[in-house]
């Protein structure tokens, strides 16, 4: 099939902070000089700009206000400043407020933000600026000569679920371009590709935590809007990383979710059950009386740091934000980073493009930044907790007197699937939390309130490598562990026509995470973007 | 007074559309609310049955309406037509059933009129002695309480299918006096064929008055059969919750829900069907919902109006010999 | 061919929708989208102007953010729109959206004018209809098909009835007609069709200017109410035999079978 070519001056995959954040700021500088922006495309996969981001969100201003000077004077963005925080620890019936918040989760001077609100907010100053953004366009496929980055090819739309063209077939665009901004989020499927393709990794693997949230209508005053509750212990065994999160918004709302890291060793480990027994907590239920649950969301987090950076620059790429893992795991602040990574982008496609550098400047740029200064402190951070949580604290106690270092350079670090124990050699399976349907819910209910919708007749964008690794391996080893870390009930197993057990798979409900393609002990499961405007709409 | 504008059934020579009994019943309690006599006007061909029908119905007149032009539907004549009645008549209120017709030329009948039409009404509360109209709003998810503005009047209303009982239009102590009346529609630029009947590409279940709706409980597409046998038996259109088609096992214009078709028919029966969210947001707005399932504890039983906890390959079986035998 | 396309925009069919402070409408932070039968209608008219050339022109009558359903019909191939905006555009009913419509177009001629069959929010089905009276203009609804009818002046329609039962009509031009859902497979806006969208002409004119608002409605929604609690669950209890014979009775006497 042919696809239509259209030629680009620059492609940004991804319009989330740091999307934008590089659109903006290019075409800022771009202005400046009287350049064109005409052929500046940002593809966004979601069905309107912000859709697909979700977040708690706490932000670090620092970021934004190099972008946007005074933003947080804007209703438009309605950011909202902290106004008290604090930790507190869970035991199975208690709650104890930790006289000290460590600094880290100090969040005074930071704002709580909807990461949906922001994209559309800086999205719009895009727009207005002339950058064409594509909304409903997905990134599909990477265009090589060889080891050479030629260009994005966007998602076929219209194809049945049995591949065959439908009658309004339209077959992606090849954009082929000199530069190509990787922003995809976390676990982006092309950054993916681009870094299989070229062997590329970072120093560590890349590890994630999957972070599952709701947003509750609340009974007045019951939370003031400003609040920042972080949670540690129940409903985490010490030797599962974790915490949660209490956030208070406008009109007696709350933000209130649960991160699981993923590198869990038993496979029937449910992030999104566990979320669900976070909330029968007696805090938390004493929290949510009376309240209603108003919108559902999921998705991971890149929690890798430093160590975990790929590569950030080749000849006709970049990589920005989440996609190149710049979160600060300790801080749990990713936003910052992103945009003020897709600023120290733009400079370098600037420069590229005026012929005043190349964009393997761009890594220099990010060391020499804030950026760097950042992460660098906490490089070994997470990796510190990968045998639980009271070394976990040791080791940071330690990396908080040695500027990061902890007690080596670099904490070695496994896959998140590594650490994944077989079937039989780890005692009873975790209770689960039945729903209730008022205070807890079951995956479905929840995926309903996350506003996820695709198109029907298309072809599964779940890639399956094997499916016998599914139904004759995986469920004797694992026992299928999809099913239990799916947040949205995508896997599920039922009894065939043979009476064996097989994998049904229900992908309109998929809500982006990326989980699966992140734990799939076999590495069996490879996500893609769906045909575009698909997907939740976290608004 | 009231008038309740009828409509002859247009592919059943003789037969009269069922509606207008409702409209009629709606009429009257209307009427009875807003102490408003009733009147009933006929028109269209093969019309001498309704009238007859009417006439057994407490109604102050049966007004029958008369030119040749009447023979066949035509929008322009039948607002022309209804304009010389209701100007002749003078009602406080015109209603309609809310049928594909009454859509077709209700709305232009009423703006002539200088006045308002309020569709889809499915009941009515008086408050100060004016009347305010209920209606669905956001596809049933929400209800709307709507009334006339000051200065409208007549004012126009179409009542939902089934919203009102037809076998509630109180029959009257004697005949209903039966007029006629001729009306002298001009020409009109609009030319009408024949109309005929076509088996439908695609099923358009928000117009199923029955629909019969499918789930996982019933295993395998072989067993469809059975379900098929009862949505005949109860003169209604099969659909089915998501996995079924999913599967393949049904098409996709089939699938009820919210990656589907929303519906609100007058009876809804859900065999095998456990009621995820997303299924129940495509049919929780229906008039009546049966649910047929073996476990007690499915959410759709909390919506159903009326639930069969058993085995749908015992139960079904037995509903369809009981249709049959009571038909 | 000149066409009008009249397209509303509706909130998201799957969006939550809590009411307003006041009750009379929802609250405005969902997302939105296309009313579903006005996308038909729009992906009618382009195919119109495909087969027989001519010009198609994307309405709406909205709030400023209802300026995104006609950037869409623009990407998708419609020539020029016009934004007929105002904050309290939800309020009017649809006489008065009707008047919008022809008071924002008089001094245009069409030959034909398009509207969904109806709207997901509020689902009167009228608009269209009314607009063919204010015009003084011939008009069919439920439309399947659209064909020539003959001669440059008039167009042939098939029009859908109850029960599976069709019609076709004939009727000169200008007409309007209200377009069935689901006839045709609705394209898809290219990413050459979005970028070109940027330079096609989007007019703005308030409904103030034009003289409409709430004040011209025939009908006025006083408030929005949760719609009918059910009564409670029935369990039918027994054998298949006595449970199905139960049920058949119940059937009978609530539903009229």
């Amino acid at each position: 099939m042919t696809h239509p070519e259209m030629q680009a001056d620059v492609v940004i995959v991804g319009a989330g902070p740091a999307g934008l954040a590089c659109a903006l700021h290019l075409a800022r500088l771009l202005d400046a000089r009287g350049l064109s922006k005409e052929n500046i495309y940002v593809l966004e996969k979601g069905r309107a700009l912000g859709a697909h981001q979700l977040s708690g969100a706490v932000m670090d201003p620092r970021g934004l206000e190099e972008l946007e000077p005074g933003f947080a004077g804007d209703p438009e963005l309605g950011a909202l400043p902290v106004k008290d925080d604090a930790l507190l620890v869970f035991t199975e019936n208690h709650a104890v407020r930790s006289p000290v918040t460590p600094p880290p989760l100090h969040n005074h001077g930071n704002y709580i933000v909807s990461l949906n609100r922001l994209a559309q907010w800086l999205g719009a100053k895009v727009e207005a600026l002339g950058v064409n953004v594509f909304t409903s366009f997905a990134g599909r496929e990477l265009l090589f000569d060889g080891p050479r980055l030629l260009g994005v090819r966007t998602d076929d739309k219209g194809v049945g679920r049995d591949h065959q063209p439908k009658a309004n077939f339209e077959p992606g665009y090849d954009l082929k371009t000199p530069i190509v901004v990787f922003a995809e989020g976390t676990r982006g499927s092309l950054a993916k590709q681009l870094l299989g393709h070229l062997r590329l990794g970072g120093e560590n693997p890349q590890v994630y935590s999957l972070g599952v949230k709701e947003i509750w209508d609340l009974p007045a005053g019951r939370f003031p809007a400003g609040r920042v509750y972080h949670t540690l212990g129940w409903p985490f065994p010490t030797d599962l990383y974790g915490g949660g999160w209490i956030y208070g918004l406008r009109d007696n709302q709350v933000s209130i979710g649960l991160m699981t890291a993923l590198e869990y060793r038993d496979p029937a480990t449910d992030p999104h059950n566990l979320f669900q027994a976070f909330k029968t907590h007696p805090f938390m239920r004493e929290l949510l009386e009376g309240g209603e649950m108003a919108r559902y969301g999921a998705k991971t987090t890149p929690m890798g740091g430093w160590y975990a950076h790929p590569p950030l620059a080749g000849d006709a790429w970049l990589i920005v934000g989440d996609s190149a893992g710049m979160v600060n795991s300790q801080r749990l602040k990713g936003i910052h980073l992103a945009i003020k990574s897709g600023m120290l982008a733009a400079e370098s496609v600037f420069e590229t493009m005026t012929g005043q550098g190349s964009l393997r400047g761009y890594p220099a740029k990010v060391e020499a930044s804030w950026v760097r200064e950042e992460l660098w402190k906490v490089r070994n951070f997470h990796q510190g907790f990968e045998h639980g949580l009271w070394a976990g604290l040791f080791h940071a106690g330690v990396q908080q007197v040695t500027g990061g270092r902890g007690l080596r350079a670099r904490y070695p670090s496994q896959p998140g699937p590594a650490r994944m124990r077989k079937l039989g050699t780890l005692g009873d399976p975790p209770l689960m939390t039945p729903p209730d349907g008022k205070l807890t819910f079951d995956k479905v209910t929840d995926v309903f309130h996350s506003g996820t919708r695709h198109e029907e007749d298309q072809p599964c964008h779940l890639l399956i490598a094997e499916m016998d690794i599914c139904n004759e391996r995986c469920v004797r080893e694992y026992g299928n562990p999809c099913v239990s870390y799916c947040p949205a009930s995508v896997y599920e197993m039922v009894i065939g026509d043979d009476g064996a057990p097989e994998l049904h798979l229900n992908p309109s409900n998929c809500v982006h995470c990326k989980t699966c393609d992140i734990m799939d002990p076999y590495a069996n499961i490879t996500w893609v973007p769906p045909e575009g405007g698909g997907g939740p709409s976290f608004g | 007074m009231i008038l309740v504008i009828t409509e002859t059934k247009l592919t059943a020579p003789g037969k009269f559309n069922p509606a207008s009994l409702e409209a009629v019943a709606a009429a009257q309690q209307l009427g009875a609310a807003l102490q408003l006599p009733v009147a009933a006007v006929v028109l269209g061909a093969d019309d001498a049955a309704l009238a007859g029908e009417l006439a057994t119905r407490k109604l102050a007149k049966v007004v029958r309406l008369q030119n040749p032009a009447l023979g066949a539907y035509n929008p322009d004549v039948w607002v022309q037509s209804l304009v010389q009645a209701v100007s002749q008549l003078q009602p406080r209120y015109v209603l309609f059933p809310h049928t594909y017709q009454v859509r077709d030329y209700a709305p232009q009948l009423a703006t002539r009129m200088a006045g308002a039409l309020i569709s889809d009404v499915t009941g009515f509360r008086v408050e100060n002695g004016q009347p305010i109209f209920l209606r669905p709003m956001f596809q049933g998810k929400w209800a709307a309480e709507v009334a006339f503005t000051a200065n409208s009047a007549p004012g126009f209303l179409t009542v939902q299918i089934g919203a009102f009982r037809g076998d509630q239009a109180e029959a009257g102590a004697a005949a209903a006096p039966l007029e006629t009346l001729a009306v002298t529609p001009g020409p009109s630029p609009l030319h009408a064929g024949e109309v005929f009947q076509e088996a439908k590409q695609a099923v358009d279940l928000t117009q199923a008055p029955i629909i019969v709706a499918v789930g996982r409980g019933i295993k395998e597409p072989k067993n469809l059969d059975l379900v098929r046998e009862l949505a005949a038996a109860l003169g209604g259109e099969l659909a089915a919750s998501r996995p079924i088609c999913d599967s393949g096992w049904l098409p996709m214009d089939r699938q009820i829900g919210s990656s589907g078709q929303t519906v609100a028919p007058k009876l809804y029966l859900a065999v095998g069907i456990s009621g995820a969210i997303q299924h129940l947001v495509g049919m929780k707005g229906s008039r009546t919902i049966v649910a047929i399932n073996k476990d007690p504890e499915a959410p759709i039983f909390e919506v159903a109006d009326y639930g069969v906890v058993g085995n749908l390959f015992d139960v079904v079986p037995a509903l369809v010999t009981a249709l049959k035998n009571q038909a | 061919m000149k066409i009008l396309v009249c397209l509303k925009q509706v909130p998201a069919k799957d969006a939550p929708l809590k009411l307003a402070p006041d009750a009379r409408w929802i609250r405005d932070d969902v997302s939105y989208e296309v009313n579903e039968p006005d996308a038909f209608a729009l992906e009618e008219a382009l195919r119109q102007k495909e087969a027989h050339g001519g010009e198609v022109v994307a309405l709406t009558v909205g709030p400023a953010r209802a300026a995104q359903v006609l950037r869409e019909a623009l990407a998708k191939g419609a020539d020029r729109a016009i934004h007929v905006e105002g904050a309290n555009a939800h309020l009017l009913d649809s006489y008065a959206a009707a008047e919008a419509i022809t008071r924002a177009i008089a001094g245009e001629s069409f030959d034909l004018i398009f509207t969904g069959l109806q709207s997901d929010d509020g689902g009167y089905g009228q608009t269209g209809v009314i607009v063919a009276e204010l015009l003084g203009a011939p008009h069919a609804t439920i439309i399947m098909r659209i064909e020539p009818g003959g001669d440059a002046k008039h167009i042939k329609v098939k029009r859908e009835l109850e029960s599976g039962n069709f019609q076709y009509a004939k009727l000169p031009t200008p007409a309007v007609l209200t377009i069935q859902s689901g006839i045709n497979k609705l394209r898809y806006a290219t990413l050459m069709g979005i970028k070109q969208a940027k330079n096609k002409p989007l007019a703005q004119v308030s409904l103030e200017e034009i003289g409409v608002g709430p004040n011209l409605n025939r009908q006025t929604v006083l408030r929005l109410v949760p719609p009918s609690k059910r009564k409670g669950t029935t369990m039918i209890t027994g054998t298949p035999k006595e449970q199905a014979a139960q049920l058949v009775e119940h059937l009978r006497n609530d539903v009229r079978l």
